[in-house]
């Protein structure tokens, strides 16, 4: 009897948390989480940036940084360095990313190391709002510079609000870009929380983008589901999605918090939702006990990966785990 | 080119408007029927705090010589975004057009920010009744901010010309603090995008069509633009960042530029002849300006003193 790799679960052996902030000092701005990590492969290290905050203001108010932390490259659960600085300053006054840059994606193409991330703004009917902006490094990633003050894909018809979690990808010489988009605030006990669904869109350069306007991914949960950390890869002749959901109310918690969801499709286009297929799911203790979300799968010399973060949505950091099988990553 | 000033000739304390509004009509804008002119303004209501404003959408038909208010708008003329919208807090300006037998709108919606006071984007609805009400073809704005233009992105006015369609807009370009700890103004100015559906816009992505009169920190607003006499006119307003809202020497003023190609202009203030007389209706601010051949003869509408509390007045034009 075999598996059909069509089928079948994937098979993931959890390697623990590999980074957390809360054990890192000196540096004021990296307080507390480690969300969305987004890895690039350097020569001897696996660089994977993550998000953070500094500690809240008088307000109990957040902003959030990005940065990164080297893994060794043959074993990634060890970390070698960690950046000095957030890659990128907030961004001034009355801009889409003033109070925070979160979550980030970087590419390398064309000798350009190109960053796209959520920058949040703050509103006054709503918390927040975000946008996706672009920016370059010349260091080898180490900082980045914004191409402009705004953001570089617009909102529009369709997508009122809330756009974020980009993942940035390079497929068939286009770019491409998974993001959300907010399809409503809804009022849960007084609060208005977003409701968003998984997005994408094509663009020849990085910067002029063509929106596909529809969701990828149907709802499982509840209409009102939300969809974030779209992560895309191409192995074994097909396109491969991770990404994570949950319930639009009372969601941290262990029944309605994040799991990880997956999907795969021919064409980047039409997808086929196969949560049962996804094969990591919470622990029964330990820090990945209640929820397990933001999942980004890479592969480095044979092995893939999946980072991923755990209860509170990365407050303790992200660890990784290893697949158990072989995939073919080759185009 | 002033051929003859009207004076104020609508105030909206002689009408009952939309629900809950009292005053303010601004940023005059028409739309031609066959025995009146419409003019589109923006109203406001006051929220229950009592402390901020909302502007809604109305109409008033009047003469084509702008002499007779004939009827005025007691309905929800569009209704404003629902929580979280880029034009929650309201709308204003909107720009009208006919096509294809409908009535399209270019909104300016107005959503509130912490950090500075407000953003803005521009919507797109559309009229199947002749314009007396409005929908949206969906929740989010037609153009918001971009790599370059990143915020305050609004006062769309649009010519369907040389083949295509043009759009004029503000665009913001920065927040900036008079003394510290004093609220941020903003500095926006005057950009083009072209289009071929009316739908769809390419942006020049922070290009600032029109020369500063008043150093880099000028604000530039509300572009409105006619063809006559064989060349292209443009109004729109400017004044000074700071300092705006109470020293009428700070206050909005009303420039001219023309252009023969819709991609360069000239500009040239004195050519419009708007002078300011203390004490008018439009003695301490001129604002709003709306480029319209009513019956016609060409008149500019506008908004006088305290950005149009109290009402619009006409000119009428003699161009060249």
């Amino acid at each position: 009897m075999s598996i059909d790799p069509t089928t079948a679960p994937f098979s993931w052996t959890k390697l623990g948390k590999v980074f957390d902030p809360r054990q890192i000092s000196g540096r004021p701005w990296l307080r507390e989480f480690a969300q969305a990590p987004a890895a690039l492969l350097l020569d001897d290290v696996i660089r994977v940036y993550f998000s953070c905050r500094p500690p809240p203001d008088a307000l109990g108010q957040y902003v959030s940084y990005s940065a990164y932390v080297d893994l060794d490259r043959t074993d990634p659960t060890r970390v070698l360095d960690v950046a000095q600085n957030p890659i990128l300053t907030l961004g001034g006054l009355g801009t889409f990313d003033e109070f925070g840059t979160y979550p980030v994606s970087i590419i390398r193409h064309d000798n350009r190391i190109r960053a796209y991330y959520g920058g949040w703004t703050r509103c006054v009917s709503v918390p927040f709002n975000v946008a996706i902006g672009c920016a370059e490094s010349t260091d080898g990633g180490v900082s980045f510079h914004r191409l402009g003050p705004g953001p570089v894909i617009p909102y529009s018809l369709h997508e009122p609000f809330v756009m974020s979690g980009p993942k940035i990808r390079r497929f068939n010489d286009l770019y491409h870009l998974f993001y959300i988009a907010g399809t409503s605030w809804k009022m849960v006990e007084g609060r208005p929380e977003p409701v968003y669904r998984i997005r994408m869109a094509t663009s020849a350069d990085g910067l002029t983008w063509t929106k596909l306007d529809r969701n990828l991914i149907d709802t499982v949960v509840e209409a009102d589901e939300a969809q974030a950390s779209p992560d895309v890869f191409f192995a074994d002749g097909r396109y491969h999605m991770f990404f994570c959901y949950r319930y639009s109310e009372r969601y941290r918690s262990h029944a309605r918090g994040y799991r990880i969801g997956y999907a795969h499709s021919p064409d980047l286009i039409s997808w086929t939702r196969e949560d049962a297929r996804a094969g990591l799911d919470v622990s029964d203790t330990g820090w990945d006990s209640e929820m397990v979300s933001y999942p980004h799968v890479f592969h480095v010399d044979g092995t893939t990966y999946m980072a991923y973060l755990g209860n509170g949505v990365g407050r303790e950091g992200f660890g990784l785990a290893r697949l158990a099988t072989a995939l073919n990553w080759g185009t | 080119m002033i051929l003859r000033r009207l004076g104020k000739v609508f105030d909206p304390a002689d009408h009952t408007l939309p629900p809950g509004c009292k005053e303010f009509a601004q940023s005059p804008q028409t739309l031609h029927f066959d025995a009146f002119t419409r003019v589109y303004f923006s109203t406001r209501s006051t929220d229950p705090s009592g402390a901020t404003f909302r502007s809604h959408m109305a109409f008033a038909d009047m003469t084509p010589d702008f002499a007779t208010v004939l009827r005025v708008s007691a309905h929800t003329v569009l209704p404003l975004g629902d929580l979280g919208t880029f034009d929650e807090h309201g709308i204003f300006p909107m720009n009208v057009i006919r096509e294809g037998g409908q009535i399209w709108g270019y909104t300016c919606g107005w959503n509130r920010r912490r950090s500075v006071s407000v953003d803005t984007a521009i919507g797109f609805v559309v009229s199947d009744d002749q314009g007396e009400t409005f929908r949206r073809l969906g929740p989010g704005p037609i153009l918001g901010p971009s790599l370059n233009e990143p915020f305050l992105v609004g006062d769309a006015f649009v010519l369907k010309a040389m083949g295509g369609f043009h759009m004029w807009y503000m665009f913001g370009q920065r927040w900036v603090t008079e003394t510290a700890g004093s609220a941020p103004d903003r500095v926006y100015k005057i950009g083009h995008a072209t289009s071929l559906d009316g739908l769809n816009w390419a942006k020049q992505d922070g290009v600032q069509i029109l020369p500063d009169r008043l150093g880099p920190d000028e604000c530039q607003a509300l572009p409105s633009v006619i063809q006559w006499s064989g060349r292209y006119h443009m109004v729109f307003c400017y004044r000074a960042v700071h300092g705006f809202r109470t020293d009428p020497a700070k206050g909005y003023r009303i420039g001219y530029a023309h252009s023969t190609d819709l991609q360069r202009w000239t500009r040239d203030d004195a050519a419009l002849g708007l002078t300011v007389q203390a004490g008018d209706w439009d003695g301490e601010m001129q604002c709003y300006p709306h480029l319209t051949v009513s019956g016609g003869r060409p008149f500019m509408l506008y908004n006088g003193n305290a950005f149009g509390r109290r009402g619009f007045g006409a000119v009428e034009l003699s161009l060249a």
